[in-house]
Parts: C-alpha cells; sequence; structure tokens
C-alpha cells in the first residue's frame, strides 16, 4: 500500500486586533505533503508529486485551495503499464485547471470530470486506471466541498477528534471505483467509472482544522488514534 | 615660476568651483550629455515585462474547443514547457502545418497578385493587462520553431469602456518564415519598430510552411515602457525598415485623390499604342496597391486601373490592417465582375460595419462564384441573408472561424444551391441549418465540418450526407465528437467518389466493428486519410487500405498501440503515391522502424513525433 499524509491547518490572514472564529477574511490553507512508494529499494527519483503509484497535488487560485490525491491502480503492471502514469497526469492535469482557474470551488467533481476529459486529449495513448480524492476549500464561504471517487479519502480534525471523514467507494474487495482508460480490445472488460460516480460533500470548516488527504495505504494501515495521535503533535497557531 | 603657480592655483580653483556646481562625477556626465542633446535629462523609465493575459482571437488550433490541450488557451500566462521542447499538451498549436494541406487536390486555388511582403498563414492575438510603449518582444517557441513571419500591435485597448475612435495597426517587425535547424526550445526576440502609441493587443502571425511539423508555441512576453523614451541618439529614418510601406497605400483605396480632375494635355507617347488588352496583360501583373497608385498618374491608365476586369480575381486579405467601409465603397465602382473575392480576416474591431458589406455585396455580388471569409467577426445573420440573395452564381464559401457567428445565420446558406465548396469549420453551425444546407445544396464537392461543436448527432449528419451528396470529394470531420461505424457505413455508401476523408480525434469509431475495413473495401479513389488519435486502428486496417486504396498519399494514424511495423511496411509497398505518413505516438513503431522506413522509401515523409 501507498501512503500519501497531506495535512493542512486553517490560518487567517494579515491578523491586526485578535481574530474571532467568525472572521470574514479569506480563510487559506497551510500545506505540506509527503509519501512512499512499496519498494524502497528501487530510488525510483519520480518528478513531481509522485510516490511510488500514488500522486498528489496542491493548488493554490484567488478563491480556493485545492488539495487532492490520486491512487494508481496497480493491476495494470501486469500488462506491462505503468500505474503512476495515469495518476501522475491527473493530479498534474487537475493542479492545473486549478491554477488557470478553469474551475468552480463548489464543484470539485467538475474538476475531476475536466482532468480526465483532458487525459483523453492528450496525443499519447495513456492507459491505466486510479482513485482519486479532491478537496477544495471555499476561500471566502469558508467551506470544505469535497469529491471523492473510490477508496482514497480525506479526514477533517477539530480539537484533537474526526469530525469528518470520507466513505469509501468499492464494487467488491480490493476494487475500488475508479477512472480508467482502458486500450480498445478490453473497453468492455476493464472496469472504468465515471467521473460522476464520485461522492460529493460540503462541510463547514474552523480555523484550526486539519485536513488529511490520503490513500488507503494511510488508512488501512494507521488505525485512527495512531493518526490523531500523530496530528496532536502539530502546533495550531491562532 | 609665480605666474606659473597663480596660473595653476587658479585652473584648480575653476576646477573645484565646476565640480562644486555640478555634483559628483554621474552629474557630470549628465549635464555634457544634457548639453550635447539639448534635452532636460529624463528620468530612466521602468521596463514592465508582462505575460499575456488572454487569447482574443485566434485562426485556428489544434486542439478541441474548451480543451487545455493544444489550444490557444496555453499562450497566456506563465510558460508550462519552456525551456523543455517537445511536442507537449500544454502548448499552443495550431491545425495544420508545411504545404500538406495545400498539396490536395481539393484545396482552393491561390490568389494571384499576392504582395509577396504578405505571408501570414495563421495568426493569434493577445492581450496584456498594462497599455506600454513596446521595447521587446519574446516569444517562446518550443517546438519546430521559425513559422512567425509578423508581430503588429494595435491602438485599441480591449479592457478600455469607451470604444476607440481610430484603431491603428502598426507592424512590429517582419520577416521570413524559416526552418530554423536547431531542435531545441527557443525564444525568439525579434528587433521591434518604435511606437509612438502604447498598446496592450500584440497580434503574431505566423507561416509555418517550411516546418517538418507543427509549431509549438509557450508564452509571450511583452517589454515596454510607461514613458515613451526619447532616445538620444535619433536613428535616421532611412535605418528603420519600414514594415508598412505596402499599407500607407492603403490611402490610395479610400480615393483621397478621385477628386482631382486629371490635367487634358497629358500625352501617353507610344504607350498608347499598345493594344488595350496588352496594356491589361501588363497590369494584371501588379498587386491591387499598385494598380490604385498607378491610376493617379494619367487617364489612359486611370480608365485601364479601373477597368473591372483587372478586379476579377480581388485578394484583400493582405490588407486588413487598413480595410474599411470606405475602401469598399470607393473598390465597387471596379468590382461589378469579380468573381473571386478574398476577405479573410478584414473588417475586425468596426471597420467594416453590416452596412458596409452588404452595399458591397449588392453591387458586386452578382458573378460571384468564390467567397472567402475567414475569420471575418463583422459577419451577422443580415451579411449572410444578403450573400445568400446577392450571390446566385455561389460555388465556394469560407466561413471557417466565423465563430461569433450566431446560429440561425447559416440556415440561409440552404439557398445557394450551386454550392460546391463550403468551410464551417470552428463554428456554431447547428444541426437543423447544416441538414437543411445538405438537403438543398446537392452540387457540394468539398465540406468541412471540423471542430462544429454544436451538432448533436454527427450519424445522422452523416447519413444525409451518403443520401445527398453524391458528388462529395473530400469531407473533414475532425473532432466530430459522436460519429459511429453506422455514419462511416452511410458517407462510403453514399459518396462513392470520395477522396480525402479527415476522421482525426474522433474517439467514438472502433476498429472492431469493421468500420475502418468497409471505408478501405468501397472508397477505391481514396488520396488521403486521417485517423489521428483512433487507439483501435490496428493491423488489418492498414492492411486493407494497402490492398485496395492504392492512391493514398496522405495517412495520419498518430496515437494508435496497435500497428506493427510490417502492416507499414505494407502499406508503403502497395501505396506508391504516399508522401506523407505520420506515425507519432504509435507505441510500436520507434525510431529505429522509422530510420528503415524511411530509408527504404525515401519519397515518403515519416513524421514521428516526441515528448522527450
Amino acid at each position: 500500500m501507498f501512503s500519501i499524509l497531506s495535512y493542512g491547518r486553517l490560518v487567517a490572514r494579515a491578523v491586526l486586533g485578535g481574530l474571532s472564529q467568525t472572521d470574514s477574511r479569506d480563510y487559506s490553507l497551510v500545506t505540506a505533503s509527503c509519501g512512499f512508494g512499496k519498494d524502497f529499494r528501487k530510488g525510483i527519483l519520480k518528478k513531481g508529486m509522485c510516490y511510488g503509484d500514488d500522486a498528489c497535488f496542491i493548488a493554490r487560485h484567488r478563491s480556493a485551495d485545492v488539495l487532492g490525491v490520486a491512487d494508481g491502480v496497480g493491476g495494470w503492471r501486469d500488462y506491462g503499464v505503468d500505474p503512476s502514469q495515469f495518476s501522475g497526469t491527473l493530479m498534474r492535469t487537475c493542479e492545473r485547471l486549478v491554477r488557470e482557474g478553469r474551475f468552480v470551488p463548489t464543484n470539485p467533481v467538475g474538476i475531476l470530470t475536466a482532468s480526465y476529459c483532458e487525459l483523453l486529449q492528450n496525443k499519447v495513448p495513456l492507459l491505466g486506471s486510479s482513485t482519486a480524492c479532491l478537496v477544495v476549500l471555499d476561500r471566502s464561504s469558508h467551506q470544505l466541498h469535497t469529491a471523492n471517487l473510490g477508496d482514497s479519502g480525506f479526514l477533517v480534525v477539530r480539537g484533537g477528534e474526526v469530525v469528518h471523514r470520507s466513505d469509501e467507494q468499492q464494487h467488491y474487495f480490493n476494487t475500488p471505483f475508479q477512472l480508467s482508460i482502458a486500450p480498445p480490445e478490453a473497453e468492455g472488460v476493464v472496469l472504468s467509472d465515471s467521473p460522476d460516480a464520485a461522492d460529493s460533500t460540503s462541510i463547514d470548516v474552523q480555523l484550526g482544522d486539519i485536513i488529511l488527504t490520503a490513500t488507503d495505504g494511510l488508512f488501512d494501515n494507521m488505525p485512527d488514534y495512531m493518526i490523531l495521535q500523530e496530528l496532536k503533535k502539530l502546533k495550531v497557531f491562532l | 615660476m609665480y605666474p606659473m603657480l597663480t596660473f595653476l592655483s587658479m585652473f584648480y580653483y575653476f576646477c573645484l568651483r565646476r565640480r562644486a556646481r555640478s555634483g559628483t562625477r554621474g552629474e557630470i556626465m549628465n549635464s555634457r550629455r544634457a548639453i550635447e542633446s539639448n534635452n532636460r535629462i529624463l528620468p530612466l523609465s521602468v521596463e514592465v515585462v508582462q505575460y499575456a493575459k488572454e487569447v482574443v482571437d485566434f485562426s485556428s488550433q489544434y486542439g478541441s474547443e474548451n480543451s487545455l490541450s493544444y489550444t490557444m488557451w496555453n499562450l497566456s500566462g506563465l510558460p508550462n514547457v519552456y525551456p523543455s521542447s517537445g511536442d507537449f499538451t500544454q502548448t499552443a498549436v495550431f491545425r495544420t502545418y508545411g504545404r500538406w494541406w495545400e498539396s490536395c487536390p481539393s484545396s482552393p486555388l491561390r490568389f494571384r497578385r499576392a504582395p509577396r511582403s504578405f505571408r501570414s498563414q495563421e495568426y493569434v492575438e493577445l492581450v496584456f493587462e498594462e497599455a506600454v510603449y513596446p521595447t521587446a518582444i519574446d516569444v517562446l517557441e518550443t517546438y519546430h520553431p521559425g513559422a512567425i513571419v509578423r508581430i503588429l500591435a494595435c491602438s485599441a485597448n480591449p479592457y478600455s469602456q469607451t470604444p476607440p475612435s481610430d484603431i491603428r495597426w502598426e507592424t512590429l517587425w517582419a520577416g521570413d518564415p524559416a526552418k530554423v535547424n536547431i531542435s531545441q526550445a527557443r525564444q525568439f526576440t525579434p528587433c521591434i519598430k518604435q511606437l509612438n502609441f502604447m498598446t496592450n493587443l500584440i497580434r503574431l502571425e505566423l507561416n509555418s510552411s517550411l516546418l517538418d511539423y507543427y509549431t509549438e508555441l509557450d508564452a509571450v512576453l511583452l517589454h515596454g515602457v510607461r514613458e515613451r523614451l526619447r532616445s538620444l541618439h535619433k536613428p535616421s529614418m532611412l535605418d528603420l525598415d519600414d514594415y508598412d510601406k505596402d499599407d500607407h497605400s492603403l490611402e490610395f483605396f479610400t480615393g483621397r485623390f478621385t477628386g482631382m480632375t486629371l490635367p487634358e494635355y497629358t500625352k501617353n507617347g507610344y504607350f498608347e499604342t499598345l493594344p488595350y488588352e496588352l496594356i491589361q496583360l501588363i497590369l494584371s501583373h501588379l498587386t491591387v496597391p499598385d494598380l490604385c497608385q498607378l491610376a493617379q498618374t494619367c487617364k489612359l491608365l486611370h480608365q485601364h486601373c479601373y477597368d473591372p476586369l483587372q478586379y476579377v480575381q480581388l485578394s484583400l486579405q493582405p490588407y486588413w490592417t487598413g480595410l474599411d467601409d470606405t475602401s469598399l465603397e470607393h473598390l465597387q465602382s471596379r468590382c461589378a465582375h469579380v468573381q473571386c473575392l478574398n476577405l479573410s480576416w478584414t473588417g475586425n474591431r468596426g471597420s467594416i460595419s453590416m452596412q458596409g458589406f452588404s452595399r458591397f455585396m449588392q453591387v458586386c455580388g452578382f458573378e460571384l462564384v468564390r467567397l472567402e471569409l475567414a475569420c471575418c467577426h463583422f459577419l451577422n445573420e443580415t451579411c449572410l441573408e444578403v450573400i445568400a440573395q446577392m450571390c446566385p452564381n455561389l460555388q465556394e464559401l469560407n466561413l471557417s472561424s466565423c465563430d461569433k457567428l450566431n446560429t440561425r445565420a447559416f440556415c440561409h446558406i440552404a439557398k445557394i444551391s450551386g454550392l460546391r465548396r463550403l468551410v464551417v469549420y470552428r463554428t456554431k453551425i447547428e444541426q437543423t441549418a447544416l441538414l437543411s444546407i445538405l438537403n438543398f445544396c446537392l452540387e457540394l464537392q468539398h465540406l468541412s465540418l471540423g471542430s462544429c461543436v454544436m451538432v448533436d448527432d454527427y450519424d445522422l449528419v452523416a447519413s444525409v450526407i451518403g443520401a445527398k451528396c453524391k458528388k462529395l470529394r473530400s469531407l473533414d470531420l475532425w473532432r466530430c465528437k459522436n460519429i459511429t461505424e453506422n455514419g462511416i457505413a452511410a458517407i462510403v455508401s453514399g459518396c462513392r467518389l470520395l477522396e480525402e476523408l479527415d476522421l482525426g480525434w474522433c474517439p467514438t469509431l472502433q476498429s472492431s466493428t469493421g468500420c475502418f475495413i468497409k471505408l478501405a473495401r468501397k472508397l477505391p479513389n481514396l488520396r488521403k486519410i486521417f485517423l489521428t488519435a483512433n487507439r483501435s486502428v490496428c493491423d488489418t486496417d492498414i492492411e486493407e487500405l494497402a490492398t485496395n486504396c492504392p492512391h493514398l498519399f496522405h495517412v495520419d494514424i498518430l496515437g494508435t498501440r496497435m500497428v506493427s511495423p510490417g502492416a507499414l511496411r505494407k502499406l508503403l509497398q502497395f501505396c506508391k503515391e504516399l508522401c506523407l505518413l505520420d506515425v507519432s505516438f504509435c507505441s510500436q513503431i520507434d525510431s529505429r522502424v522509422v530510420q528503415e522506413l524511411s530509408a527504404n522509401f525515401p519519397n515518403v515523409s515519416i513524421k514521428k513525433s516526441y515528448t522527450q
């Protein structure tokens, strides 16, 4: 399993005279990311935020901050396809869409759909599949809009407790919902979910909340209490 | 000795005084310069460097409308690829390159009398945030550089609230299309002319006819200053290339001199004894502005230059910067017999109005056979109605990239029953209008529906094409998103004369349905087949094309994983006329195979693009 840790803190900008909970200023994320591939020996340095078959991105725009993770489905390796190509390109395309402002903060599924369509516009015949989890912090409305397709997910931690978590989407064991591009001869055989199948939620967030997005590599290996223990170590500056 | 000392001390005293007055050494330099140039010392202007904020207009693009990949959208903002080079999605790419499209049998004839200085085939217009006096322009080219032939600046600011009264376009730089030998990305910074107005609207014009593959642009930087630099060394006017010298003659279009009466006593000597037709033949080699200038010399030549027979073929595209309603009005009297008219790229930003165009069509439309109106954003529904009414003999109509034209305008085209060529690439034509055109224009031989995103059901359109357009010779269905094997079956059964078929980026066509095999078997005259980015094209399809279509000369099978070198070898052996074969991103065809095939078949240009 691969894991990616990505946590964000909400910090208000330029505080001049104290801060109230109902601050009307724009929120933003303080971010970090980390990950480990399954095979330490390989030591392949992948470009950008690619760890093993997983990929992630952090992107900022005037209206929103966006985090995303994608878990490349490893089964493709048996057919000679590098699983990280799909997840990496998906995340990099999402990042570009956000940077260029071609998205609506309240519609994270739209970002996934647009990114998936862009993958099909590539001259290079991409193959592979991955899960995807996107969280969008709407700066002005102080809401977190999320989209989750598959078994990656996110947690929102407040005051040392999990206040919100995503649901896993699985067809059956070890077969999560996934976006995929299949070779033409395997069109009907390969599992391919539409981006519209993603779960979408909107959550109110407060200053000091920690948002963690990760692939199943984290959630399958670390129980909640251990994750919370680690997150407690983060100092929250208000 | 004493006089010497006194003299020296006086000298020293004067130097000190002078120094005290002028301050530091630096200021001494300035004051000397001030004396030399006779100007006040100006503060140094701060140079502003900007990336493009927005792309506002362009003639074509490779990518899909609303996509981020290979579209003009990528030209704005920061560079995404530079300094890497390669065929990347995050660059701006035009639809065509080289001479391949020109050399197709279906391509329209070139207009004669094009001025040699006008080489532009494509353009893109960019707006920057702040208007400045430009000092330099950098274009970051990341793949096959060398296509830029002209850079222009406009005096109008698209972001200003008040519409500008007088819009001027000045050429900052012009040059020949080049084929740059280095395969790396480059920053193209030509030496640009100084402007006397501020600008934030820049236009690049390109010609990629010498290039081996698509050129790709990453970003454009505009360096400028907020206050006009008064140069201390005034370059003589002869030093600067006057790129607009052809455009200066545009004033003759506006007929400033029509009011003049030419003196009666001018005699033309032996010139007059030449037969009328011979003088006409000599004049037929002059470009239109030269004709207008020549008309002012004497009454005889005035008569010759205003003879409508000189205006049977009229291309006004090279003069798009200065063409306006007044020019059209002035040309009207001479254009009653015009048959081929090229107004592509003209009239934007208000220089030609609907009324001006309609008046021109009313006078000059009767004998019109060919009308080019590519990128003419002044067109509206009324204009098309006028065309349909006033041009009963029209056979060729080009409305390429007229993306501001509303959908109802296209309904009028159905009234032009003699239409043989229709190009509506990148327009908003809808299904109803298209179907009515197909039903009434039964003489259609060339139809381009590339990137027409508002058509919903291409299978239905294809079935009508197959049923009605029996004379069709070329069909462009580039990026026709939902055409399936049923549509293809209808086309190939009905249009037996079809020679050119572009099915690039049509993802819903699946080879497993046998549609390509059927296509090959039913179209023995096929010369051009583009199956770009159809990932299902396989060896069987290539072999069927090889055995059934011996006259193939352009083939594009970019991006399929299923074609092997053996099938390509068969194609090359059987199709002796093949000259273009694009196998970019075909995973089984690596560069070694391409080298081997190129060596064995030297007449074929085998293209293999790369991303690196």
